[in-house]
């Protein structure tokens, strides 16, 4: 079984409209209606699971939730068929919003919120019931931002239970929290590089940058690292190679890019789990995060379309060690 | 059909250490009546309701009344239910389950939930770990 972590979910309230009207209007003008609307379960571990569970692969999504937005989180996961096992806390889950303007959705509005704080009874709460997870799981995902309030070790501390109850770990997160879990030895590292271009004090600005950041981090022992590297790429480290996965699709053709990267990372996940070796995991990666990013629905697990995109995605193995 | 295919897949449960005043949290902000109550390897020993921890706080003796107007007042319940509200709720837990297996038939959970007159049951696996619960509204849902 998969245990996805996702300490600090969101609701994702999504509006599409004809014209963004932010600054020079008239005050007739002020109003956008949207044409359309909806609101889901959202956050990084969150949005795998939703990616899984369309799979037909068990997981658990867990974290943390509360309030009005807590409730729609449970109901959306639970509409979709994700075990849910979060901890209830005092203050309000965040939701985020997303403006989808007509023509530019490969360019949407963000507005995010920080979200709740969690106190240290809430996240003792938790750490009981992630440890009595870990006698199911055989994957455990560590994604997202940390909460205000949890210590930015906590991804360090439960991948190191997790690895010693016999799991792999995966971890897509930002920051301080990353940075502490290289120390637990991660199966699989995908930075979160959307906030900053830059990791472990260097920026990722080229290929070369990002390979040499790569392999600073499967020193420290991580199987696999993925770096984003552009929009429609992204490069794979492991101990003994590299491997650049593009696709020629323009990111203007882009419908919906929230989550894409999450299902991308579920994606490679889903097929590491089914034993596929590392090309087949990183081209069906990239052609699921392809498939959501192009419809509007946030994620997209319909394998005949995801099967149709990896038609355009290649994997180049561009450097072995040694040879 | 099997329970499987018809059981809400959450796997909120608490431990029976967990003080009363916790459990009240969860049953307001989960809005949940009741709760299985799990071991640290997730194994179901127990479940707890509201209905369980209104009886904690009666006095011992409105099992022999015919209705709750015997009571003098609210202060009364008020002042029980704080000297039980850092307890743990492993102290009023009803240990006697009622729970279906996730390869149980629906007629069975319906049974069940008809006869012991429950709102929920807790789902568990081959290993007597929880994996679910069925909802009457699962239920009829299914009957729809």
């Amino acid at each position: 079984m998969i245990v996805t972590v996702t300490l600090n979910p969101a609701v994702d309230k999504m509006y599409w409209v004809e014209r963004l009207k932010v600054c020079d209007v008239t005050e007739e003008e002020f109003l956008t209606t949207a044409t359309r609307s909806g609101s889901s379960a959202g956050g990084k571990g969150v949005n795998m699971s939703v990616f899984l569970s369309q799979m037909g692969m068990d997981n658990v999504a867990m974290g943390f939730v509360g309030g009005h937005a807590g409730h729609v989180i449970i109901r959306d996961l639970r509409d979709r068929d994700v075990t849910t096992n979060f901890v209830w806390i005092r203050e309000e889950t965040r939701t985020n919003v997303t403006v989808l303007e007509k023509g530019h959705e490969y360019v949407p509005l963000l507005i995010g919120e920080s979200g709740p704080n969690v106190s240290a009874l809430e996240l003792e709460r938790f750490r009981r019931k992630f440890k009595r997870m870990l006698s199911r799981a055989s994957w455990v995902v560590l994604a997202g931002s940390v909460p205000l309030g949890v210590d930015a070790g906590i991804y360090r501390e439960l991948a190191s239970l997790a690895k010693e109850a016999g799991a792999k770990v995966v971890v897509s997160a930002r920051g301080e929290a990353l940075l502490q879990t290289f120390q637990a030895s991660p199966y699989l590292v995908k930075p979160d590089t959307r906030v900053r271009r830059s990791l472990m004090g260097k920026d990722l600005a080229s290929s070369e940058k990002i390979i040499e950041a790569g392999r600073q981090i499967a020193a420290l022992g991580a199987e696999m690292v993925v770096i984003s590297h552009e929009v429609t790429g992204d490069i794979a480290v492991t101990k003994d190679a590299v491997l650049v996965i593009k696709t020629p699709v323009a990111p203007r053709e882009f419908r919906n890019l929230v989550g894409a990267d999450d299902v991308f990372l579920a994606g490679i996940l889903y097929q590491l789990v089914e034993g596929a070796p590392v090309e087949t995991a990183l081209r069906f990666g990239l052609a699921a995060g392809l498939a959501s990013a192009e419809s509007d629905e946030k994620v997209c697990g319909e394998m005949d379309r995801i099967q149709a995109e990896m038609e355009k995605v290649t994997v180049e193995r561009v450097e072995r060690e040694g040879a | 059909m099997k329970v499987r295919e018809i059981m809400t897949k959450d796997l909120t449960a608490v431990e029976a250490d967990l003080p009363v005043r916790e459990l009240i949290f969860i049953f307001e902000n989960a809005e949940m009546p009741n709760t299985p109550v799990v071991d640290d390897d997730g194994i179901l020993i127990g479940f707890i309701s509201e209905k369980d921890l209104i009886r904690a706080a009666l006095p011992g003796y409105f099992e022999l009344l015919h209705s709750a107007s015997f009571i003098p007042d609210m202060n009364q319940l008020s002042t029980k239910l704080l000297q039980i509200a850092d307890e743990p709720i492993g102290n009023y837990m009803r240990r006697d389950v009622h729970y279906v297996t996730e390869d149980d038939d629906d007629l069975r959970a319906a049974d069940l939930v008809i006869r012991q007159g429950v709102k929920n049951l807790p789902v568990v696996n081959a290993e007597g770990r929880l994996v679910g619960r069925v909802r009457r509204i699962d239920l009829l849902r299914q009957l729809l």
